[in-house]
């Protein structure tokens, strides 16, 4: 029993800090808005979906053109709404909430509510570790995850785009005045992150069906991480990632899956009381320390 | 190098700068000279179009509506409409005032940030390049820069301007806030970083004690307009430049 809650409970975290990470890097990092994630993970399941079962294609060219078409619809989202709000957070908030809105209930009014949507498997078969059963696929998402997580830390801190992104974040004018044209930054942005959050629904989504409904509950769980590790710290998302993790894993051990969902929102809610910048949060460290 | 002529700056009604012209030879260090809200700021975000990008902030929230007349001119191009990254592109770039740095990323990062533009080689070189004019910074390298004091911001950010291997170097108000000592510091790097690159300087200050012996040609400005020009010497000997700024 708590062999097991302990190893899914650490698949659990990984799977957080993957739907965090592209979250983290547009709004956190790079500090646009982006609340359409939720709506462009859903949206890349589906169209892998689309691409298989309608097109036919082979599974790998249909993960790698839906996460190139959701980077590109990130693009898309940021030139034609988001360009003419940008600076005014609680407007690019609005503006990308509702775009996202739009998306997952257009799916739910065409009528992708059915069981026949789900996802095929990278490779079949499982591991045994003890006396545990581990398919492959949560094996996948660990490796990528872990992964993605290191690559995103490297990304950010020493390359000149991934600096860029932390420049803009940080001060934007200064950005400007060094040659660094952000608004282009922050277009690349939200295409990373939207082709991030791509990559986490190839790889999470095989686990069940793909529903409407869980794109909201990725929103939450990314907004969660991102806001209890801390805006801008991808060492915050892992750690935050695991402390959610468990939790619910913890929660549902012990109390029923039911509380579940709501361990996401009490963390956030505990955290913005007693540290509001969040675990490893920078963006208000300094002047809170002054 | 750099021609400004008949430029003016509205804030809604208010005139932040009312038909200022002034030119810039290569190689030169020019200072303008005025008290607070005099349109020093106007003038430096102007010339490195910083203010384009704010007049469009201002028009998406239905804030201040910011209008420009007259021409800049840059190498003889006209660079009145240029956004301010390609401004940069093109050899000119702006320390603003109160110097604004990256406060959570560290000293180093800072300088590679600004060597956006450049050539990983080049950033390594330009780095010890910032070192070498700031000795002060070399212990400060892994420290956030939101941390350093005034002084240390103000020489970050003139080493982040040098990142950028400009041809030319706007200064806006460089020594606000700094203690005399940290002025004098500050003082002779200009000094230096003009007598080793040939760096054309423009300088906007409110300190003039400091300031005047070291340029070539000067201006006094007063609620936007031009009262005055001449070399750093004539505006020395000048009694009403005495008599506003030296307090003599």
């Amino acid at each position: 029993m708590l062999e097991v809650t302990l190893i899914y409970g650490f698949i659990n975290s990984i799977i957080l800090s993957l739907v965090a990470l592209g979250f983290s890097l547009t709004f956190g990092i790079s500090g646009v808005s982006n609340f359409a994630y939720g709506a462009m993970y859903i949206l890349a399941g589906y169209a892998v979906w689309i691409f298989i079962n309608k097109l036919s294609m082979p599974f790998f060219l249909a993960v790698i053109l839906a996460v190139v078409l959701t980077a590109g619809l990130g693009l898309a989202l940021y030139r034609f709404v988001l360009l003419r709000v940008r600076g005014l957070v609680i407007s690019e908030v609005i503006a990308t909430f509702g775009v996202g809105l739009a998306i997952l209930e257009l799916f739910r009014y065409l009528g992708f509510t059915t069981f026949e949507y789900t996802l095929p498997v990278f490779t079949d078969g499982s591991i045994e570790i003890g006396n545990t059963y581990i398919d492959h696929q949560r094996l996948w998402i660990v490796g990528v995850g872990i992964a993605l997580a290191v690559g995103l830390y490297l990304f950010t801190h020493h390359t000149k785009l991934g600096l860029a992104f932390r420049a803009i974040a940080q001060d934007e004018k200064t950005a400007l005045s060094l040659g660094i044209n952000s608004d282009r930054i922050a277009g690349i942005s939200v295409a990373f992150g939207s082709g991030l959050a791509a990559v986490a629904a190839v790889l999470i989504l095989p686990r069940g069906t793909i529903s409407v409904n869980e794109g909201y509950d990725v929103l939450i769980n990314a907004m969660a991480v991102c806001i209890i590790g801390g805006l801008g710290s991808t060492v915050g998302v892992v750690v935050a990632s695991f402390l959610i993790g468990y939790a619910q894993m913890l929660t549902d051990a012990f109390s029923g899956p039911h509380w579940k969902m709501i361990v996401s929102l009490v963390a956030i809610l505990i955290i913005l009381v007693v540290k509001p910048s969040g675990l490893f949060g920078k963006q208000k460290e300094l002047e809170e320390r002054i | 190098m750099l021609e400004v002529s008949n430029l003016m700056v509205f804030y809604e009604n208010a005139l932040a700068l009312n038909d200022f012209s002034m030119k810039v030879e290569q190689g030169n260090i020019i200072a303008i000279i005025g008290s607070n809200s005099a349109g020093k700021t106007t003038l430096m975000n102007t010339l490195s179009g910083l203010i384009l990008d704010t007049k469009i902030k201002e028009q998406r929230k239905g804030g201040e509506r910011i209008t420009l007349y007259g021409t800049i001119r840059f190498e003889s191009e006209d660079i009145t409409n240029v956004q301010p990254y390609d401004r940069v592109k093109r050899g000119m770039v702006l320390c603003r005032e109160r110097h604004p740095i990256f406060p959570e990323s560290d000293l180093v990062e800072n300088l590679k940030i600004a060597g956006y533009l450049q050539k990983s080689s080049e950033v390594s070189a330009g780095v010890d390049y910032v070192f070498r004019l700031f000795p002060t910074l070399v212990r400060l390298k892994s420290r956030k820069a939101g941390f350093l004091s005034g002084g240390e911001q103000q020489m970050l950010t003139i080493g982040m301007a040098l990142m950028v291997k400009p041809k030319m170097l706007l200064l806006d108000e460089p020594l606000l806030g700094l203690s005399p000592l940290m002025q004098n510091t500050l003082v002779d790097a200009i000094k230096k970083i003009r007598a080793e690159t040939g760096l054309t300087i423009v300088i906007t200050e409110q300190f003039a004690r400091p300031i005047l012996p070291m340029i070539d040609h000067g201006y006094i400005i007063e609620n936007g307009m031009l009262t005055m020009e001449g070399s750093g010497i004539e505006l020395m000997d000048n009694p009403e430049v005495k008599a506003a700024y030296f307090g003599v």
